[in-house]
């Protein structure tokens, strides 16, 4: 049984020109164990498939799907809150840009301690309790490498630096020690040996507690030494699914050739925003969605058939949903 | 943060000369001889008037004249009342704390009203409390003080007796003035019965107040559910939640501090907005405050009360803003927090 299984997720957004399908039946799994790559440029949708799926999306959006399953529980039908009790001690996140996530006027050892759910804290007087909090606080900032724990627990979010900022933000995520951890862009911006530091405390992670981890990034270099399985995001479709080998060798969507194309030796990092140098123009806004496939207009193979959403077609665990695949010749 | 003490200083010094420099002005826009606008001495012979003369000196130029003004102003020296023959600044000190009691008061009540409600309209958006607070907030706006005071007095005072008319104290009681704020004075002195003598008080403050309060609260309701829904609406809150916290610890631990500590100067800000209501609403309660005393001036034609009420009340209200924006300024978390630290 999958930890998480999600298909046909949609959700409807309203903006000026109405209410837009921001996410168009995504579809997304997750084993126990697993490291799974969320691929896509920026705007592809991928921090709102994070929000869906923890219960952070605005009140009022539309939010359905044919099924979302937490190891075999139904999500859906549940509201928000609800949704949210379900998760909170299993499913762990970092959203993107941590330092927004964090309250501007609360020090990050409040905003820790807040976080340890009551049965790690277990019984006693208030001191003791207390007590408890503080050792559990800072064995989890040891975990993830901070060393001036003192300090970084009395300071506030703004002052932190970022590096520090986002480990505090994955030992703040692990307090509960949960069964996934979700990332958004955790390496975001970040110089080489922090960002090396952050994905072997990820993989290490994964290694020795089983943690499974749904890794979003547009980073390939990361990506490529982290990740087992990767789906691929283009403006709130799922593109393509599989294993990230299998996706490397012979990717079966246009889009994703051209994302692999445009870093080909998985060495560079995409610039958020950069044109994909493999396909013409950029990726649509909300307001202007093309119908159909949302490649189309940019897509090399495009016929009049792409018009049609295409469905989502399998070879073994090989998921796409193209018209017209790479592997078959086009007319 | 010397540089900004030392600007906002600055434009409180520059206001209050600005201030000064109309008040004695307005002794030779009023009526009447320059001199006793100023002094408030009606002379009777020529030798008094050219005592006053040198002593003010009007032999000099316009620009000393006022540097003497200033000089006597800094000495207390504020000229004396057409209708008391008391010292102006005297007056001032004991008609003025009424009416700062009565818009501290009025303001503690419209904080107490209108940040709860605005949290309640504000943590309901765009549900069905929202838009009934809202709306009833929209009509106490619009509701004139006066009116809303005089229709408290008919009801409650006339109608049902609950309350006195006018006035501060019964005459019951005799005060002696030592603050100038009742409540205080009453606790000074030697009075057998204080607790009887407060609960009077009390009586009194209260349709003056609630008369004030009813706007300030609409404004401070809006001010405070304006914020709130925005803070509410941040990434910090929803991770909050994804982290565990329930709905009331999400509030009362991140909403609360983060809704209140930007708007803490604009709340302060409605104590001089209650000042002038206040100031409309004494003379519709006989409330011995400077609003009243200073109705009555115009009434009497008295010159220098006019411009000693008017520089005294203005000048309050200058040196209070300013205060409150460096005091902000002080105690700005943001600020305290801004120098990044090593880890
Ligand atoms: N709160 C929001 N209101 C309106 N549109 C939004 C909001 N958040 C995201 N979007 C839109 O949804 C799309 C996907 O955004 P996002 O999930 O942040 O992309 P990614 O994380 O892949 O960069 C973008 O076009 C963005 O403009
Ligand atoms: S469905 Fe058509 S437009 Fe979309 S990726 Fe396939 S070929 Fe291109
Ligand atoms: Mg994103």
């Amino acid at each position: 049984m999958p930890l998480l299984d999600i298909k046909n997720l949609t959700l409807e957004i309203e903006t000026a020109n109405g209410w837009v399908k921001a996410l168009d039946k995504i579809n997304l799994s997750m084993e126990a164990n697993e490291v799974r790559a969320l691929v896509g440029e920026s705007g592809s949708g991928k921090s709102l498939v994070v929000k869906s799926i923890v219960g952070a999306i605005n009140e009022g959006w539309q939010l359905t799907a044919d099924r979302m399953n937490w190891r075999g529980q139904d999500l859906l039908g549940l509201n928000q809150s609800k949704r949210r009790n379900v998760v909170k001690d299993e499913i762990a996140v970092i959203f993107q840009n941590p330092v927004s996530s964090l309250d501007p006027t609360a020090s990050l050892g409040e905003q820790l301690e807040e976080t340890i759910p009551d049965f790690l804290i277990g019984r006693g007087w208030f001191w003791q309790r207390r007590q408890r909090r503080k050792q559990l606080v800072t064995r989890q900032l040891q975990k993830v490498g901070i060393k001036n724990h003192d300090l970084c627990l009395k300071s506030f979010p703004h002052q932190i630096p970022d590096d520090i900022c986002q480990k505090f933000m994955i030992a703040m995520a692990l307090v509960s020690e949960p069964k996934l951890l979700i990332a958004d862009d955790p390496t975001r911006g970040m110089e080489t040996t922090t960002k090396g530091q952050i994905l072997k405390l990820l993989a290490r992670l994964n290694q020795t507690k089983g943690l499974s981890i749904l890794f979003v990034s547009h980073d390939l270099l990361a990506i490529s030494s982290m990740a087992q399985t990767m789906t691929v995001l283009y403006c709130g479709q799922t593109v393509e699914a599989g294993r990230l080998k299998k996706l490397r060798k012979r990717p079966l969507h246009p889009y994703t050739k051209a994302l692999l194309d445009s870093a080909p030796s998985f060495s560079k990092d995409l610039l958020p925003k950069s044109d994909l140098s493999a396909l013409p123009g950029t990726i649509p806004t909300l307001q202007h969605l093309p119908t159909g496939c949302r490649l189309g207009p940019r897509c090399p193979r495009a016929q009049k058939e792409c018009v049609k959403i295409p469905s989502m077609r399998r070879i073994h665990e090989h998921h796409y949903s193209c018209h017209f695949p790479l592997h078959r010749p086009i007319r | 943060m010397t540089y900004y003490l030392l600007r906002r200083l600055n434009l409180l010094i520059f206001t209050l000369l600005v201030l000064c420099l109309a008040s004695f002005y307005l002794a030779f826009l009023f009526p009447g001889d320059e001199l006793t606008n100023l002094s408030g001495v009606r002379f009777s012979t020529e030798s008094e008037r050219l005592q006053s003369f040198e002593y003010y000196q009007f032999d000099q130029g316009a620009f000393l004249q006022f540097i003497r003004y200033l000089e006597l102003l800094w000495q207390g020296e504020w000229g004396i009342s057409f209708a008391s023959n008391e010292p102006l600044l005297q007056e001032i000190s004991t008609f003025l704390p009424a009416s700062i009691e009565l818009s501290a008061y009025a303001l503690i009540l419209s904080l107490l009203i209108g940040i709860p409600l605005g949290f309640i309209a504000g943590l309901n958006h765009n549900k069905l409390t929202d838009y009934t607070i809202f709306s009833v907030s929209l009509l106490g706006y619009s509701v004139p003080v006066f009116w809303l005071a005089l229709l408290f007095i008919i009801v409650f005072a006339l109608q049902l007796g609950w309350f006195p008319i006018s006035g501060r104290l019964s005459l019951l009681y005799d005060i002696p003035h030592q603050t100038g704020f009742i409540i205080l004075d009453i606790l000074r002195s030697d009075l057998a019965d204080k607790g009887e003598a407060i609960k009077d008080a009390m009586l009194h403050m209260l349709l003056p107040t609630l008369s004030i309060s009813i706007v300030t609260s609409t404004i401070i309701l809006r001010i405070t559910r304006r914020s709130v829904i925005e803070v509410m609406s941040q990434e910090y809150i929803k991770a909050a939640y994804t982290r565990g916290l329930n709905h009331s610890q999400v509030i009362f631990r991140h909403g609360i501090r983060n809704a209140i500590l930007p708007i803490m100067p604009q709340l302060a800000l409605q104590f001089t907005t209650l000042l002038t209501n206040a100031m409309i609403v004494e003379t519709i309660f006989s409330w011995p405050g400077i609003g009243n005393w200073l109705i009555q001036a115009i009434y009497q034609g008295d010159y220098p009360a006019i411009r000693a009420g008017m520089l005294a009340v203005a000048g309050l209200v200058v040196i209070f803003t300013v205060s409150i924006d460096i005091m902000h300024k002080l105690i700005d978390p943001k600020r305290l927090n801004r120098q990044r630290v090593k880890i």
